[in-house]
């Protein structure tokens, strides 16, 4: 605040209280004219209200007389008086960084002992998952769903399943999580809508999906494109973060129609970055509670 | 300041009433106008540029669908704020905001800093039908935004009246703006907002201010 405004501030501060201090001073001494049956002649009703003159009671002039005295006080303490800083030194970012130091003290034993174990062994720990729950439930929860099982309309993958697309070791999860990952499947539209038709099938006959034999042999030959990413075997590619297909675990669903659309459009993946939301010790700690989700019986062995 | 005085106060009840208005307004006066004339001189920090174009009609959207009755954009300076929602808000961030949109109504989360939180696939499926990503919201669907186009001369108009109150746009940038908006419906400029949301403006630290986990600058991660 400008000096301007600052002593704009001041004068309305001693003009209210200077004002409010004057009628609270003066009223008690001020002389009312009284008639001889004790009252000031403000008449109500014809008469029949009539007001008296008494003297205020004293609690009253107390209770009143220590407000003035603790508004004086506040503003030598508060910021209030313009400028004045207060003799406290009271900010709100202050009371901001003592309350998180005062967090981060309390959680630097627990933050210390997480440290000491790797990721896989955190997913062991009750106190790292009962704090990898709370992290996960605001942060990765919007995608992953609550329970940790993914959402196949947004390509989500199920977190319980323990079939990774990125690798599962507790290094690879705490990678997805901090850097964020992109998956892209490019669109095979060009091949022609029969040709896709018969990936189609070629695609469901690598995990022994019901299929049409026919097409299925077809689409062989063409699913040397998408050996590249897949591998020829389909069973994917963790370093690019292609799925195995020949598992019955389906990122964009495993109907002919969703394996259709996958193909001829292809399907975008993004989950995004949380380096600069979550610290690296919060990192490690959620990525503690995905790896418990799908290796419960680790955590109920301990 | 005798008796006789007090009664003429008291018995002319228009001039009771001005003189309690002027009481009553002695603190609005203190408190709201030198921060009301302030803001007027207050300066964009460092990496807080003026929306452009498909933010702005998104902002717009936000404003006219009434977002700002269920989300804030403005993160208190407590604790349990600013390790969820990141650092607390400045006044300087909201510079290009008319009509700013910190608010104090939460029934969904506060939005201040929810840039690159989320994928634009998933702000896609959360406008047109919540439930699809989060089974147990209450936030309504947007799903006509999908398919309303955006008017570029509307917005090219908006540019040049914000123009006018100080936002610093070129004629290049005014002549730019349908090339940024071909093809794009208010679904995408929503998004584009949305994503937009804090992700380089998050203050610095300085002195003074406290550094939480959630203090460092985000500007190079979320942004699709």
């Amino acid at each position: 605040m400008s000096s301007g405004w600052s002593l704009w501030v001041m004068f309305l501060v001693v003009l209210n209280m200077g004002i409010t201090l004057f009628l609270f001073l003066w009223g008690p001494r001020a002389k009312i004219p009284t008639l001889p049956d004790g009252t000031s002649g403000h008449v109500w009703a014809h008469g029949v209200l009539r007001e008296g003159v008494r003297k205020l009671p004293l609690w009253w002039l107390l209770f009143s007389a220590s407000m003035f005295v603790i508004a004086f006080f506040y503003l030598y303490l508060f910021p209030g008086f313009g400028n004045h800083k207060g003799a406290l030194g009271w900010t709100s970012h202050g009371e901001l960084a003592k309350a998180v130091a005062a967090n981060e003290e309390k959680l630097d034993p627990l933050m210390a002992r997480f440290r000491l174990y790797p990721v896989e062994q955190l997913a062991a720990d009750p106190q790292a998952l009962q704090m990898g729950k709370v992290l996960f439930q605001d942060s990765c929860a919007a995608c992953h769903q609550r329970s940790g099982k993914g959402n196949m309309v947004l390509g989500a993958p199920d977190l319980t399943d323990n079939d990774w697309l990125y690798g599962g070791s507790g290094k690879d999860i705490v990678t997805s999580i901090h850097d964020g990952r992109a998956g892209v499947m490019p669109p095979w539209a060009s091949l022609g809508e029969d040709n896709v038709d018969n990936l189609v099938q070629y695609v469901l006959s690598l995990s022994g999906s019901p299929h049409d034999e026919a097409k299925a042999a077809a689409g062989k030959p063409l699913f040397a494109t998408c050996a590249a990413c897949h591998g020829a075997d389909g069973k994917g590619n963790q370093a690019v973060g292609a799925p195995n297909l020949t598992d019955h675990i389906w990122l964009h669903g495993g109907t002919v129609a969703d394996i259709r659309k996958t193909i001829h459009d292809g399907r975008q993946g993004h989950m995004p970055v949380w380096s600069p939301r979550l610290t690296e010790d919060q990192i490690r700690i959620v990525a503690a509670y995905v790896y418990h989700l799908s290796h419960p019986a680790d955590a109920s062995s301990q | 300041m005798a008796y006789k005085h007090f009664e003429a106060i008291e018995k002319h009840a228009g001039l009771l009433g001005i003189l309690i208005a002027v009481m009553v307004s002695l603190g609005g006066l203190a408190e709201i106008t030198p921060l009301f004339m302030e803001a007027h001189s207050l300066k964009a920090p460092p990496g807080v540029h003026p929306y452009d174009p498909l933010r702005l009609i998104g902002k717009d959207v936000y404003v006219r669908e009434g977002c700002y009755l269920c989300h804030s954009q403005m993160i208190r300076a407590l604790r349990f704020e600013t390790q969820r929602y990141g650092h607390f808000s400045t006044t300087a961030e909201s510079v290009y905001d008319r009509p700013f949109q910190w608010g104090s109504k939460r029934t969904g989360p506060d939005l201040a800093r929810v840039g690159g939180k989320y994928s634009d696939d998933w702000h896609r499926m959360h406008l047109m039908n919540p439930r699809q990503v989060a089974p147990q919201s209450n936030m309504p669907g947007y799903p006509w935004l999908a398919h309303d186009t955006i008017d570029a001369a509307d917005v090219q108009a908006r540019m040049r009246t914000l123009r006018r109150l100080g936002d610093p746009y070129t004629d290049a940038d005014i002549a730019a703006a349908p090339a940024a908006l071909a093809g794009k419906t208010e679904m995408d400029a929503l998004i584009a907002y949305l994503q937009g949301l804090g992700i380089r403006n998050e203050p610095t630290a300085t002195a003074g201010t406290p550094t939480t986990p959630d203090d460092a600058p985000a500007g190079t991660g979320g942004a699709p």
